[in-house]
């Protein structure tokens, strides 16, 4: 239960901060790849929570 | 364009053949099980979310608003992290109550056949857009390989291609809720098809046209400026508009919902899209921007081409444009067999068996088989003329969004339907049709007839009025429609059965199902009664299908049973033709009897449930479960039967004691009503539930193993507010204390006699020893031999008579209770011959032979009364047990330290089982009222009491029959040069 807070944290919080995504798109200075390392990085995430929880729950 | 009429027509048929060789070869078992149901196919399959809107449409969009497009991927994304609170209890309702599709899941929730044909209307008016956008791609695509040569007809092919696909793989059977492996598969390979196409456009554009990342990055910071002027980036509002349309999507979306829910997969694979869907859209997105960027510094004209169609401009080459083909064509017909599988379905159970109930249909199976490959026929065509007439003259991003905007009108539904207990249809269907309206005028209305949108902007929103008409839409209908569901929902009064459907569908669902007996009383009722509406052959298939389901057996007859049969039938039913059709079919056939009773709670069934969940259990609610299991334990566990009973006669609980004594175990009862029980329960706990005292004592009841005496106590359990009465009896098993109630009766008897036999023996003990002093006397007065004689036979005879008085006086005073033993040295064969002079005085089975081998001079430390007392048990069981003309012996030898003992007979042996509690009280061989099992007890206390042990072997060695009983007993240290007579305390 304690990992489905993590990501409903998660999901909203990032709801609320994706628009800064947006910013990027062919700006100076801003590596084109930036939103898709976040996403990496959330789907990484996810794949540990999601291993975790399986582990809480055997 | 380079590409010609027959190559396109080459790529498009050797595709479509691919699919129906992957299908076949997963129809037919080539393809291993195990790779089939993989959790990665599970989650390529739901790539089919990735639809032509994502590898033209994101094109579009990105070049309209940047990073806007990831919204698309991002909404869908959160909506699969956020699996185990919001997929994961619509699965568990859709499996339970085998919902195949949204308008299933709403008309079981807010309880009306009319919601579910409203979903079933305002679906098909949304998704329409999007179907004939994956067409419309199609036929663009087509159109720019072409040359423009029969864009419109190559596209119909290709759509009735993917029609017969969906027809022959998809619905091969009637059944919506079931795992169909082969369209599963399919999808996936589509969707690793579409993939792989993308990443190849992806690194083409970044390889092949730029030099590498780092080449792009300069290029966007230098020339690459100058092509983004047109790019508009979304604002926060509308950024996080699209997101929640996308959200929305993921499960309001009639494919999306047939992949994750009416296709019955796993609780695990459901998770583990958790993280992999995300990183398959995450893959399938990267390739959006560089195919833009790509076809931009290779000069592409968007005007031209148009800016969805953008990557046909990468470079000219034949496999660059094979490639935006096919990956446009993967996406396109994923999407259409998969949206065309869950349309047919839920037209045909939420309209077209609402018109045409299926009642009396001769073949209900081939009819409805045949009206859905229909429906999938008419579902692809209608897309095919929306894109002709309609589709064609707007752009790919109006299309999507109208119908992103339209199908996100059933989230506040869908939200309550999870989160809100409180919501009801009133509310649910004003909410949905002012939504819907607002859609429609704004969104629907100027796409169709090509008018200027009708926006309705609510007072102090003014500022609106500049952003874009798909955002004003949105915002408006779904705040219009949630408001409205609120306030309706707050003031008009909510059904009973909604509220019992709510809680049903409810996250934190407190289910009471109730307790009410069938009119059918068994299963071959069942099919009689659901025949009237399905057929005799129908009925008699679906109630065998939810009885092998269930493991039932022909013959049940439990209310308990016949309950859960009623609503596996209904799920059944209900994965065929649709929840409404399938609840008024059963509550009409399979009605509840309601003789005045009310309804209580089903505790049996809310346990077996509480069982299932448990692993899901967290906090306090598993605390609390833990301790229902602990006192669940305790109950089951108790050395007493217990039973209890509702108020309505069903049985509720059977414990393990009451399942080891009864030979019934709880399960095969529990549910029962109890005039069903097998005899002689029945009678017996009717008796205590009837009886107006509370206890019933030692009440005989023939069981198979036997005559038992039961005492039976009822205790009523007092309904409190939970209305849950009933009563509850504890069953003692008091057969051994009766046993024992009557030796005490039978044994004072024998005391009695044997007191008076004393005294008899005393009385006559006088004269007797008067007859045998006359008879000396009379020696010394004469001389004649013959009065001599006579003397000498009365003396004899009259010593007789006293070693007969002298014995019965000594085994009187045998069994009586001493503070400690007295012992002394006993002449083994002396104490057996007395034993044996004892047992011929019983005068019975004459027949019997006893020898006694003993060696004379044995002696032993003991107590002689008690010694006799263990012979005479040990000969008389013996003597039973021999044949007619049988023999006994006995035998005795020395053992270093110790006297071993043997009593032999040739009878027929012990009985392994009763072997091994031989010298247990109450265990007897003999039949019942002939032995009390009391002897050898006793035998075995007095041989412990005089430090020796004892051991019974039978058969006897080498034999088949026979039984020796051997005994130890410390020697005496006299042994083997005196002897002690029996009698030496008389």
């Amino acid at each position: 239960m304690y990992v489905y807070r993590i990501m409903l944290f998660l999901v909203f919080g990032g709801y609320l901060l994706s628009p800064m995504l947006m910013s990027g798109w062919a700006t100076p200075g801003e590596a084109w790849y930036r939103p898709f390392l976040i996403w990496g990085i959330l789907v990484a995430l996810s794949f540990w929570l999601e291993q975790k929880r399986h582990l809480d729950e055997r | 364009m380079s590409g010609s009429f027959v190559g396109i027509c080459l790529l498009g048929i050797g595709y479509m053949a691919l699919l129906f060789l992957c299908a076949l070869a997963v129809e037919r078992g080539w393809i291993s099980t195990r790779i089939v149901r993989h959790p990665i196919i599970y989650t390529l399959a739901l790539g089919v979310y990735a639809s032509a809107w994502a590898t033209y449409g994101s094109l579009e969009f990105a070049s309209q608003s940047g990073y806007g497009y990831l919204a698309y991927y991002l909404g869908i994304a959160g909506a699969f992290l956020l699996a185990p609170v919001l997929l994961l209890p619509i699965q568990r309702m859709t499996r339970t109550y085998q919902l195949s599709s949204l308008a299933d899941l709403f008309a079981f929730r807010y309880r009306s056949r009319w919601v579910g044909a409203l979903i079933t209307v305002v679906s098909l008016l949304a998704v329409w857009p999007l179907l004939s956008l994956q067409i419309q791609t199609l036929g663009e695509a087509i159109g720019r390989l072409s040359d423009n040569r029969y864009p419109a007809l190559l596209a119909l092919a290709f759509c009735a291609m993917i029609a017969l696909f969906a027809i022959i793989f998809g619905a091969s059977h009637t059944r919506l809720h079931a795992r169909h492996d082969t369209v599963i598969a399919t999808i996936a390979l589509e969707s690793l098809i579409k993939l792989a196409a993308m990443l190849m456009l992806g690194a083409i554009a970044l390889f092949g046209i730029f030099d590498g990342p780092m080449e792009l990055q300069s290029w966007l910071e230098s020339d690459g400026l100058s092509h983004q002027t047109g790019v508009t980036a979304l604002d926060a509002g509308q950024w996080r508009t699209l997101l929640l349309l996308f959200f929305a999507a993921a499960f309001l979306m009639p494919h999306m919902f047939h992949i994750t829910f009416a296709e019955t997969l796993s609780r695990r694979a459901l998770l583990n899209a958790g993280w992999s869907l995300p990183l398959y859209l995450l893959l399938m997105a990267l390739p959006i921007p560089l195919i833009l960027w790509g076809a931009q510094r290779a000069g592409a004209n968007p005007e031209a081409l148009g800016s969805a169609y953008l990557g046909f401009g990468l470079n000219s080459s034949v496999w660059v444009e094979a490639l935006v083909f096919l990956a446009g064509l993967a996406a396109a017909s994923g999407t259409l067999i998969i949206l065309s599988l869950a349309l047919s379905g839920m037209i045909l159970n939420h309209l077209v068996l609402i018109a045409h109930p299926p009642s009396h249909q001769p073949d209900l199976d081939r009819w409805l088989l045949w009206l859905r490959r229909g429906l999938i026929a008419t579902v692809i065509f209608g897309g095919w003329l929306f894109y002709r007439t309609i589709g064609i003259h707007h752009d790919l991003t109006s299309l999507g969004l109208t119908s992103f905007v339209g199908m996100a009108q059933c989230l506040p539904g869908i939200l309550a339907l999870l989160y809100w207990p409180g919501a009801n249809r009133k509310g649910m269907v004003t909410g949905l049709i002012t939504g819907v309206t607002i859609w429609l005028v704004g969104l629907g209305w100027p796409l169709v007839s090509h008018h200027s949108p009708i926006v309705i902007i609510p007072p102090g929103l003014e500022m609106l009025a500049t952003e874009p008409t798909w955002y004003i839409v949105a915002l408006t209908s779904l705040a219009a429609n949630m408001l409205t569901f609120i306030l309706v929902s707050l003031i008009t009064p909510t059904s009973e059965g909604e509220r019992a459907a709510a809680e049903a569908c409810s996250v934190d669902a407190v289910i009471r199902p109730k307790r009410l007996p069938l009119l059918a009383t068994n299963g071959e009722e069942c099919k009689q009664f659901l025949a009237q509406a399905l057929g005799r052959e129908f009925a008699d298939r679906e109630v065998d299908r939810a009885m092998a389901d269930l493991n039932l057996s022909d013959h049940e007859n439990r209310p308990y049973a016949l309950r859960r049969l009623r609503d596996r039938i209904q799920a059944n039913l209900s994965g065929l033709m649709g929840p409404s059709v399938a609840q008024d079919i059963v509550d009409r056939y399979l009605p509840y009897r309601r003789d005045g009773q009310t309804a209580t709670d089903d505790i049996h069934f809310v346990e077996n449930r509480l069982e299932a969940y448990r692993s899901r259990l967290t906090g306090l609610a598993r605390e609390l479960d833990e301790l229902r299991r602990y006192h669940r334990r305790t109950l089951d566990q108790l050395p007493i039967g217990v039973c209890a009973f509702g108020d309505d006669g069903e049985l509720l609980m059977w414990n393990d004691a009451l399942g080891k004594l009864s030979g019934i175990e709880g399960h095969r009862v529990v549910g029962a009503h109890r005039n069903s029980l097998p005899p002689p329960w029945c009678e017996l706990l009717g008796s205590v539930l009837t009886d107006e005292h509370e206890r019933l004592y030692k009440q005989p009841v023939d069981l198979p193993s036997g005559r038992r005496y039961l005492t039976l106590h009822r205790a009523s359990l007092q309904g409190n507010d939970t209305g849950r009465g009933g009563s509850v009896i504890l069953l003692e098993d008091h057969s051994e204390l009766k046993w024992l109630e009557d030796e005490l009766v039978h044994a004072a008897r024998l005391a009695s006699i044997g007191q008076l036999a004393a005294g008899v023996a005393h009385e006559i003990g006088n004269p007797i020893t008067g007859i045998s002093s006359l008879a000396q006397n009379l020696r010394y007065d004469t001389d004649d031999p013959a009065i001599l004689e006579t003397a000498e036979h009365i003396q004899q005879l009259t010593d007789r008579v006293s070693r007969i008085v002298d014995s019965l006086v000594g085994f009187s005073h045998g069994g009586r209770h001493k503070h400690a033993l007295e012992v002394a040295p006993v002449t083994v064969h002396l104490v057996i011959d007395e034993a044996m002079h004892l047992i011929h005085l019983a005068r019975s089975r004459q027949d019997v032979e006893y020898r006694n081998d003993c060696d004379a001079d044995l002696c032993i430390e003991g107590n002689v009364q008690q010694l006799v007392q263990v012979f005479v048990n040990l000969l008389s069981n013996a003597r039973d047990a021999s044949p007619i003309g049988g023999c006994v012996m006995i035998d005795a030898q020395r053992d270093v330290h110790e006297a071993h003992i043997t009593v032999t007979d040739d009878g027929p042996g012990i009985d392994t089982s009763v072997r091994d509690h031989l010298f247990e009280p109450f265990t007897t061989t003999k039949a019942a009222g002939e032995g009390t099992g009391l002897g050898l007890s006793l035998v075995y206390s007095i041989i412990a009491e005089h430090q020796g042990h004892i051991q019974a072997e039978s058969p006897l060695p080498g034999q088949a029959h026979g039984t020796c009983i051997h005994m130890w007993l410390p020697l005496s240290e006299k042994d083997g040069d005196a002897t002690h007579e029996p009698d030496s305390d008389r």
